[in-house]
This record gives structure tokens, sequence and C-alpha cells, in this order.
């Protein structure tokens, strides 16, 4: 893994995150994940597989440029969290294939009409459980208490999504419409219904600057 | 004839009242289960109804699970309260535990529901 940042099609080498604070944040971020898999694995009753962590720094628009098919239409659910550090999370899947994820938490006791109804709804329930197994985990790893807000439901492109996040707007000295963030990627998914998902994270340079702290208080605990 | 209780489930997400209801009628066919979507409803819900078991989600719009607890618990002296939460922290349990909560972590199975009401017996 390496640490970029892509603005504007030029690309630049920032000495943000030292190789140890990078190695030790890929792998707490990569405990999270763990755990919304797990919870993930829970709510549909299958495996969960999830790709290795990648983080980089980019501006806000470009973020959505990192999602493989970034064009196609997801249900994303975002949550926004404040506490030891300010990010926003979003969860995303296919859309095509939410309906089958919500089949898979609730059973078949639903009837089908009923199901459609309640599917976006459904999806931000299941999103608030993703997410919050995720920040949960990393929260209790930094010692620190993450308040998060409602669970948004959206469905856009990746890219779309992405890129309708507020964090980092206005944090700039000039005003920064399309700031630089920190984004922190997995993918999920579950082989044996074709789904597909990721968890991003974003956050402002404020934001990274307090990460960065605690990253090092954590690495200070290992010593 | 076994016994009746009655549950009050409060969670703004209707799918996981749904699924709440599911699982305990699923265990104790004999059971009443309540709902409220918000910690309001609940209070208001327990003028009418005297449940036995409270599960409470934490993160909801209008009063959270944690600031309805507090009155419940006056309200409903009598009953056991549980947060079944998304909210897994350190920092929820711990607030739970002082306040003599019991703790249940989303996603809802059968397993865990039935785990509770085996417990409460």
């Amino acid at each position: 893994m390496s640490i970029c940042v892509t603005r504007t099609g030029e690309a630049a080498a920032v000495p943000v995150l030292s190789a140890l604070q990078h190695d030790a944040l890929a792998e707490i971020f990569n405990i999270g994940v763990g755990q919304a898999a797990s919870a993930l694995s829970d709510i549909v009753g299958d495996e969960v597989t999830m790709s290795v962590p990648s983080i980089r720094l980019l501006d806000r628009a470009g973020a959505g440029a990192l999602l493989a098919n970034n064009q196609a239409r997801v249900c994303g659910v975002r949550q926004q969290y404040d506490g030891g550090f300010r990010a926003e999370a979003i969860v995303m899947f296919d859309e095509d294939k939410s309906l089958d994820i919500v089949r898979l938490m609730v059973g078949d006791a639903v009837p089908f009409e009923e199901l459609t109804e309640m599917e976006q709804e459904a999806m931000g329930e299941i999103g608030n459980i993703v997410l919050n197994s995720c920040v949960g985990t990393l929260a209790d790893l930094f010692e620190q208490e993450l308040r998060g807000s409602l669970p948004v439901v959206q469905i856009a492109s990746g890219a779309a999504i992405l890129g309708a996040s507020t964090i980092g707007i206005g944090d700039g000295a000039d005003g920064d419409a399309n700031p630089i963030v920190l984004m922190l990627q997995i993918d999920l998914a579950l082989a044996a219904h074709c789904i597909h998902g990721y968890i991003a994270f974003l956050l402002d340079m404020g934001a990274l600057g307090d990460l960065r702290a605690l990253v090092d208080i954590y690495l200070a605990r290992l010593a | 004839m076994p016994s009746t209780k009655t549950v009050l489930v409060v969670d703004d997400s209707r799918v996981s009242r749904l699924m709440a209801r599911q699982f305990i009628l699923a265990r104790r066919c004999f059971w009443h289960v309540e709902e409220a979507a918000s910690g309001e409803e609940a209070i208001a819900r327990v003028a009418s109804c005297v449940p036995d078991l409270i599960l409470l989600d934490v993160n909801m719009p209008g009063m959270g699970g944690l600031a309805a607890a507090g009155q419940l618990r006056t309200l409903c002296p009598g009953a056991h309260i549980s947060l079944v939460t998304a909210n897994v922290q350190m920092a929820t349990r711990r607030r739970a535990a002082e306040m003599g909560l019991g703790f249940l972590a989303k996603p809802m199975t059968e397993a865990r529901i039935g785990a509770l009401l085996d417990a409460l017996g």
C-alpha cells in the first residue's frame, strides 16, 4: 500500500503519515472492517470476504473514481461521526442487490410487497449495523468514544455518493469546494450471492491530524 | 398453559421491530409484543401496558435509548431493560452496565434474542 495525493490529475507525495503510522492505520481499519464483515455475515447468514484496505489522499470529487464500476448505481448509507476525530463513513452495495440483502436479513416471513416497500429503510438499518460495527471497533482500539449521526440512505452512482460528501468543505483557508480528504477503502463480497459492497471513510485534513495523534498513542501503548 | 409476558420493542427501524417480533414469537409464541418507534412513544406506551422486558435501541430520532431507559426504569420498575444496538463501543456497554441495563449487539439474530429470553426464564 502507498499513500498518494491525486488532485486534478496531478499526483504528488505528501508526507502525511509515516510508514509505521500508515501500517498501523491500515491494520486498525482492517480490524474494524473485519468486525463489520462479521456483522454483515450474521445479517445474511453467509461468509463475507474482504479486500486489503487501501488508504489514499485525494480530492473529494476524485474519491468516487477509485471505485471499480463507479458509474453503476449503488445503494449507499452514510453516517457522520465525531469525538476523537471527525469522519464520514459510507457503505455501498449494488442497487440491484439491495433487495436480496434485505431478503437475506428478514427471511421469508415478510411478503414480497411489504419487503419492497421497506427496502430503503432496511438498507439504512443494515448500513447502520455494518458501519457501527466498524466504527465501534476503531473507537475501542483508540480508547475514544465516537458519536454517530442517524444513517442516511442514498441511491446514486458510487462516484456521486462519494462526491456528495460534505467532509472537508469550508475547512480550507480559501473556502475549498473540493478539498483533499483521506479515503480508507475496503471491498466486501458475498461470493455465494454475487453481492459486492464498499466501505469508505472520509476525513478532512484537520481530522487527519487528530487521527494521526490517536495512531501515535496506539503505537506508544504497543511499545 | 405457558406463562405469558409482554415485551416492548423500541426501535425507529421498522425492520428491526419486525425481526424482534419474529424472533420473540418463534421462541415464545404465547408472549405479547408491543412496539414503539421512539423513546417518547415508549414512555407513552407504558401508560397502557406493563412490559416485563423492554428492548431499546440507542440511536433514535428525538429521545435516544439511554435517555428513555432512565425514565422507563422509573415507570416500569419490574421490567428488565436491555439495549439492542449497533453502537457496540465500550463506552456504550459501560454506560449500559452503570445503568443496570442489559446489552445486546445488533444484528439481532434468533439465537441472541433466544439467549436473552432464556436468561429471563
